[in-house]
């Protein structure tokens, strides 16, 4: 088959000493950066792409397939044995994970989720090795009108789905599109939006946004309510050695691969992400399971699927980043700026013109996904150790790192006073609840929606109509209703869910101080947490 | 994203300290004291703080002002005679109509109590109320920063972004901090700068060394 022979030629590629040096490299920073706390994927890939402005583009997409997975897999670590979740894609992990790690099961939990990515991160890479190449050949065939609703239906999913408030999440977008209009128009080559100034002729660079909003803005918010007083981690008890017992393994391989067919085809929709995967793969084990009254207090189940989901949509959103330069995370948006610093143009032409940085690419995600699972067993004591770093000079570092990056990205003071007056505007927007994910997508789909638009309206002379009557364009806005309502119905369930969860904690926890005084007030359908 | 949960007791909505920080050896069935509570509680009271309304307001109606402002700076976009259909000003009436418009939404529903919902990080614990001092202070020593790369160089502007965020965030060894900082700069410096070509300034104090001046 056409496409095993290219990816055997990526991996002669990758497994070149110097880019598997590369992968190695990226997959330890990645899951270092990862695991620090309140840094998630989207910041970590942002904060390191300076790494990646002295390299080679394919050495560079080598790094940053290893710092993406390395990022992913890093917060599970995060959010099992640190009693504060994070990001909303970690949030179920730490529900069953972190309470495994209270009933001193934290070894297998933590090792749950790693041979679980391990083994979603393959599956995915392998239908992404075989899906890849057929929807890139069949994208060559959309026209402009085709992309424009392919933009159209990625920003409503996008501003409408990611974070709680759609219309927040809109408004996020559409800051987004206007800072990516800022500069000189291509086509007209008229300036728009510069305000006569110089230093805003060349655009608004998407790295500082991403970092701005993700790294100063975050660093902001969390010192406006830092946390003070000590960092509870729980210690791992026992060994990596004696990480799961035979019930563990009898118990877990079912939901990773649930957990990977769950997040893998969710992972290439728009607006699908990690978050949705999760969610879906946490009810989904949660009905299935035959110890339902585990969930809730630490069901290894509830963190092997939600895991591997996670990592499966983790390869699933690098589908239509690779095949038609569409970014459907934020994390994913900012990979596409990197490959736009190379003046390589993301799209269904990239596996023509780029083949050997495509299946490099593609070949050093099994590397990474491999040197993930070998290293992150073994090390799990690093990490620990890397949770336990003060936070102010762990919030302290990220903003040096942060100004590091702008002031790198054109040596210019100017952009490090950009950096920070887009920060301050990230920390309120964190404050109020508007998400930053869609701003981020908004700037880097803006300028391609638009020229998707100029062209199709300037293949119909001006008939609007062009632009939804093509049988692509129709199924594409059908399937973004679809989309809207099975995203707002799962939304629904899931912060049902998140409730229903919350209550049984509380009452759990209620149930164990009445139980101490011996006085069992509830008829309990539940046993007590502790049976293990 | 956590909705507003209901049923935390008032007195669990005080973040414990955790005594088993310390113990590293045995996590026991002692486990659910009240950190584990503080997470849920601290969602609970995200939603009712009142000090947020005037910022959402002045947030929200800042966002239709920029729209506005889109408007009305799309409408002064040159649109060179040989466009065809759809020039450059397309776009951003566009982009400018929907803000303004989402924006105003927004707006209104925020006055009809709809509030959003700040957003949760592992560091940050919603319950606090908003602490400006230290907000005010990073401000400062990242505009301190930005304006001394150029006389100080980028190694010691970065060392005193560090302490100076450090400090802020309340770091108890200054010393410490500051060697941190300098630690931090100088490798940043060496790697990039040195080791990968970047052309951060080095500064006066350290261009007299060879390998910073090259």
């Amino acid at each position: 088959m056409d496409s095993i022979d290219l990816l055997l030629n990526g991996f002669a590629t990758a497994l070149q000493p110097q880019y598997l040096l590369y992968a190695l490299l990226g997959v330890l920073v990645g899951t270092a950066v990862g695991v620090l706390p309140g840094i998630g994927p989207a910041m970590t890939v942002a904060l390191l792409l300076p790494l990646t402005y002295t390299l080679d583009p394919t050495a560079a997409m080598i790094a940053f397939a290893g710092i993406y997975y390395g990022g992913m897999y890093g917060g599970s670590t995060t959010s099992i044995l640190l009693n504060t979740p994070g990001e909303s894609a970690s949030i179920v992990t730490a529900l069953e994970g972190h309470k495994m790690a209270k009933l001193g099961r934290g070894a297998a939990a933590l090792a749950t989720a790693a041979i679980g990515s391990f083994i979603a991160g393959t599956l995915a890479t392998i239908a992404l090795t075989f899906v890849a190449p057929y929807l890139a050949d069949w994208a060559v065939s959309l026209r402009p009108n085709d992309y424009f609703a392919l933009m159209i239906v990625a920003f409503v999913t996008v501003g409408a789905l990611l974070g709680s408030s759609p219309l927040r999440g809109i408004i996020s977008l559409m800051g987004g599109l206007l800072l990516g209009l800022v500069g000189t128009d291509v086509t007209s080559g008229q300036q728009r939006f510069t305000f006569g100034t110089p230093v805003l002729a060349d655009g608004v660079s998407v790295v500082i946004v991403a970092v701005a909003l993700f790294a100063v803005g975050e660093t902001l918010y969390v010192a406006s309510r830092l946390r003070r007083g000590p960092i509870s981690i729980v210690p791992v008890t026992s060994g990596w050695r004696t990480w799961m017992s035979r019930d563990d393994w009898k118990r877990s391989w079912k939901p990773w691969l649930r957990g990977s067919a769950i997040g893998f085809p969710i992972g290439t929709v728009p607006a699908g992400g990690a978050d949705v995967a999760t969610f879906l793969s946490y009810a989904a084990e949660r009905k299935l399971s035959k110890r339902k009254d585990q969930f809730g207090k630490g069901a290894i189940e509830g963190v092997a699927g939600p895991e591997a989901a996670n990592n499966a949509a983790a390869a699933g959103v690098l589908v239509p980043l690779l095949t038609l330069g569409l970014p459907t995370t934020a994390t994913a948006a900012i990979m596409i700026s990197a490959l736009q610093t190379y003046g390589i143009r993301p799209g269904p032409l990239l596996f023509d013109s780029q083949p050997a940085l495509v299946w490099a690419l593609i070949a050093s995600l099994y590397i990474g996904n491999l040197v993930l699972v070998v290293l992150n067993l073994p090390l799990v004591g690093m990490w620990v150790k890397l949770l336990q770093i003060p936070r102010h000079y762990l919030y302290a570092g990220i903003l040096v790192f942060a100004a590091f990056g702008a002031y790198a990205n054109k040596f210019n003071y100017r952009e490090v006073i950009i950096l920070l007056v887009l920060g301050v505007a990230g920390f309120f927007m964190r404050r109020y609840g508007y998400p930053v994910a869609p701003l981020v997508i908004g700037m880097i789909l803006g300028p391609m929606a638009e020229e998707q638009l100029r062209k199709s309206l300037m293949i119909s002379q001006g008939d609007p109509t062009y632009l939804v009557t093509s049988p692509f364009a129709i199924g594409a806005y059908a399937f973004l209703l679809l989309v809207m309502i099975a995203g707002l119905w799962l939304r629904h369930r899931q912060s049902k869910l998140e409730a229903r969860l919350a209550a049984e904690d509380l009452a759990t926890r209620e149930r164990e101080a009445i139980s101490v005084d011996a006085q069992v007030t509830e008829g309990s359908h539940r046993s007590g947490p502790q049976e293990e | 994203m956590p909705t507003q949960r209901d049923g935390a007791p008032a007195s669990e909505r005080e973040p414990l300290p955790d005594p088993r920080v310390t113990d590293g050896t045995s996590v026991t069935s002692d486990t659910t004291d009240g950190t584990a509570s503080a997470n849920e509680a601290e969602s609970a009271a995200t939603a009712s703080r009142p000090g947020n309304f005037v910022g959402e307001i002045v947030f929200a109606v800042l966002c239709v002002a920029i729209g506005i402002l889109a408007l009305v700076v799309a409408s002064q976009i040159h649109v060179p005679p040989t466009a065809n259909t759809v020039g450059p000003q397309v776009f951003p009436y566009i982009v400018g109509g929907v803000l303004s418009v989402v924006g105003l939404a927004t707006l209104i529903a925020v006055f009809f109590g709809a509030r959003g919902e700040a957003e949760d990080s592992e560091d940050a614990d919603a319950t606090m109320g908003t602490d400006w001092l230290t907000v005010a202070k990073l401000v400062v020593f990242f505009l301190a920063h930005a304006f001394l790369i150029e006389y100080i160089g980028w190694p010691f502007a970065a060392a005193l972004l560090f302490f100076g965020a450090a400090w802020a965030l309340g770091a108890t060894s200054l010393w410490r901090a500051a060697v941190a900082g300098l630690a931090m700069g100088l490798v940043i410096e060496l790697a990039f700068g040195v080791g990968l070509g970047l052309s951060l300034p080095a500064g006066p104090l350290l261009n007299w060394i060879p390998i910073f001046n090259g």
